[in-house]
């Protein structure tokens, strides 16, 4: 009976969307304590690595202040009160103490790019670099056997402690021979479940990663999926989007490795510090919306006046993200800043249904009987035609009828 | 009035009542929410955008709409089984009476009333089966259309409080597998869904003026004064 009780406020609550931003005093005062031990059990590990953050900071002429002001917009990120603060500057200095594994899947490597190729490397990029990195396809030196004894020793001597970075999907299709990896041509599923066993778990990062991507759009011809098909018995966390924010990359190793679980999840595995609100709701443009202001053809008036793009086909008001509040590469800009619409790109399925670059109400989508491609409304104007077509054959076939009937062949 | 033919009441004030208002809904509903889907005319930009509110009224006008519709809808479903009037689930039942009475009001529109081998003074079968498929694509479009709104409620809070968000997840959230998959998906069955309705509308007025023609039996009176006027031989048989 229980566990139907239980199942029951599972089905109640994990499919919504929504963030407790407050969980009382008690709750905080009891996960700052669990915080500081573990933070202290940490320190005494030895570092996997010999990269020290303070000298980085120093090399990248970042002072303490910024630091610290980086640190407290984190803590405000990960939804925790300012007493937090200390602690997650704290953890930020140990990330060396963070085994992590990186595998590059089917994708365009986009979200390594994302955290490497900052044109002055930020807090965030820095406090990604000194992780201890222990395997990343596409950075490390090795490879071919090399490489390879390098993940065993790393899976083996982290065993159960490693965070499994995943970045790409996974095609499926032909036995997974679309995509294969390392000396031995281990498909890219197999080497999935293979560093995934060990793991303490999974993060994909990157919509090709959580939901397929760009891999698994239409007609998806190497069957991509997600790492969450692939994965089942694993606690998984997705950070889509194309490429995934590292602001929510560093924060959610910050929140393991503060507090040595994973952060609190949507339906769709996503952390809800990050993914908890509407493009829409923090668009800094959202006035112009309520007021009826959109651009109508790039460039116009409308659009120097830094009006919605609605019109142009802006998804912010579908896409769960908060690049309206935290933006890439350390708050400098967003798609939306730079004047052009949000195409949904860590929504499930983003490139067949949100990256149209036009309303919905315009989008080309596969009509009901399969192949021709329809907008919404000239499939529903086609309906509207054809009922139209059959109601004027029946008003005229009647009259007819009528005028028969009244000229003597009645059949009453 | 002829001599011969007699009054029948076929819908209570009431229903007439919810007849119109669902009718008028209907048509602000569309005009409204074409304009959500894209916004089909402009502002004047020259005034500020605290002074205009185009989008925003537009939304308001929707969701009103959609809560008027909701109450009907209840009221509806409710008169579907206890109506002290008449009873339309009982048309519903597809027992043999039923089927062959749909069949033969069937027979009746497709031979241009040739054959008219059935009882016209009450609500036949087929109309009330038809109508029935307006009502469930009506809280079709009521479990969409809230699954869109509550992407607005992140917070889990609202003006009347937590219970309304939490409620709306429990309510709408099983839309998004049903219709795809993503949040996408439940706008454009939301979007689709209305051409359906605007068909089902077209058939609808079309099926009416066309009985009151035929039959001669006054029944676009019935939504109007409650009731039609049948020949009282026909009656009896």
């Amino acid at each position: 009976m229980s566990d139907r009780v239980e199942a029951v406020k599972k089905l109640f609550t994990s499919k919504s969307s929504r963030v407790e931003t407050n969980k009382g005093e008690s709750y905080y005062q009891e996960l700052f304590i669990k915080c500081e031990a573990r933070l202290n059990e940490l320190r005494a590990n030895t570092p996997a690595n010999r990269l020290d953050f303070a000298d980085l900071l120093e090399e990248n002429g970042i002072d303490r202040r910024e630091f610290m002001k980086w640190a407290s917009a984190t803590t405000a990120m990960l939804m925790l009160p300012p007493m937090f603060t200390p602690l997650v500057a704290d953890a930020a200095v140990m990330m060396n103490r963070a085994p992590v594994i990186w595998l590059e899947l089917q994708d365009c490597a986009g979200n390594s790019e994302a955290l490497l190729r900052a044109d002055g490397p930020k807090i965030d990029e820095i406090v990604l670099d000194i992780i201890s990195l222990e395997y990343h396809e596409t950075l490390q030196a090795a490879s071919g056997h090399q490489a390879e004894k390098q993940l065993e020793e790393a899976m083996e001597h982290f065993k159960g402690k490693y965070l499994l970075f995943v970045e790409g999907s996974i095609p499926m299709g032909m036995n997974g021979q679309y995509g294969t990896i390392g000396a031995s041509g281990e498909t890219f599923h197999d080497h999935l479940v293979r560093c995934a066993t060990n793991a303490a778990a999974v993060v994909a990062v990157g919509s090709c990663a959580t939901f397929g991507g760009i891999p698994a759009a239409s007609p998806n011809p190497t069957g991509a999926v997600g790492v969450m098909d692939v994965i089942k018995n694993k606690p998984l966390i997705n950070i889509p989007a194309c490429p995934a924010n590292p602001a929510n990359m560093v924060g959610v190793i910050l929140h393991y490795l503060l507090t040595g679980q994973i952060p609190e999840l949507d339906s769709l595995l996503r952390p809800k510090f990050a993914f908890g609100y509407r493009i829409h709701d923090n668009c800094e443009r959202r006035a112009h919306f309520d007021a009826g202001e959109y651009v109508e053809v790039w460039g116009d008036a409308g659009a120097q006046n830094n009006f919605c793009l609605y019109k142009m086909g802006c998804k912010g008001p579908m896409t769960f993200n908060n690049c309206s509040i935290v933006r890439y590469n350390e708050a400098v800009n967003w798609p939306i800043g730079v004047g052009r619409g949000c195409i949904g790109c860590s929504e499930p399925d983003f490139w067949d249904k949100y990256a149209y670059e036009r309303p919905m109400a315009d989008a080309k989508i596969k009509a009901p009987s399969g192949g021709v491609e329809k907008s919404v409304d000239e499939f529903g104007l086609g309906m509207l035609t054809a009922a139209g077509v059959g109601i004027t054959i029946h008003a005229a076939a009647s009259a007819v009828a009528g005028k028969r009937e009244k000229s003597g062949e009645s059949h009453e | 009035m002829n001599q011969g033919y007699k009054q029948v009441k076929r819908m209570t004030p009431a229903m007439r009542i919810i007849h119109w208002v669902n009718a008028f809904s209907m048509v602000g509903a569309v005009i409204t929410g074409l304009y959500i889907g894209h916004p089909y005319y402009q502002t004047f930009m020259a005034d500020g955008a605290v002074d205009k509110y185009i989008m925003a009224w537009n939304r308001y006008g929707h969701f009103m709409i959609a809560i008027i519709f909701d109450v009907t809808s209840v009221i509806i479903a409710y008169l579907y089984f206890f109506s002290r009037f008449e009873k339309p689930y009982k048309k519903l039942i597809p027992n043999g009476k039923n089927i062959t009475e749909f069949k033969a009001v069937l027979v009746n529109l497709l031979t241009l009333n040739r054959k008219k081998e059935f009882d016209s003074s009450h609500a036949d079968s087929f109309n009330t089966v038809y109508f029935t498929v307006f009502h469930l694509l009506l809280v079709w479009m009521l479990f969409t259309g809230l699954q869109l709104y509550v992407h607005g409620l992140g917070s889990g809070i609202s003006s009347i409080g937590a219970w309304w968000p939490w409620m709306l997840h429990i309510a709408t959230d099983w839309t998004i597998p049903v219709t795809g998959g993503s949040l996408m998906d439940v706008r454009i069955a939301h979007h689709t869904s209305m051409w359906l309705i605007i068909c089902w509308v077209l058939f609808h007025i079309y099926y009416q003026v066309w009985r009151t023609i035929f039959w001669k039996e006054a029944d676009i009176a019935i939504v109007i004064g409650g009731s039609k006027f049948v020949k009282e031989d026909t009656l009896k048989a």
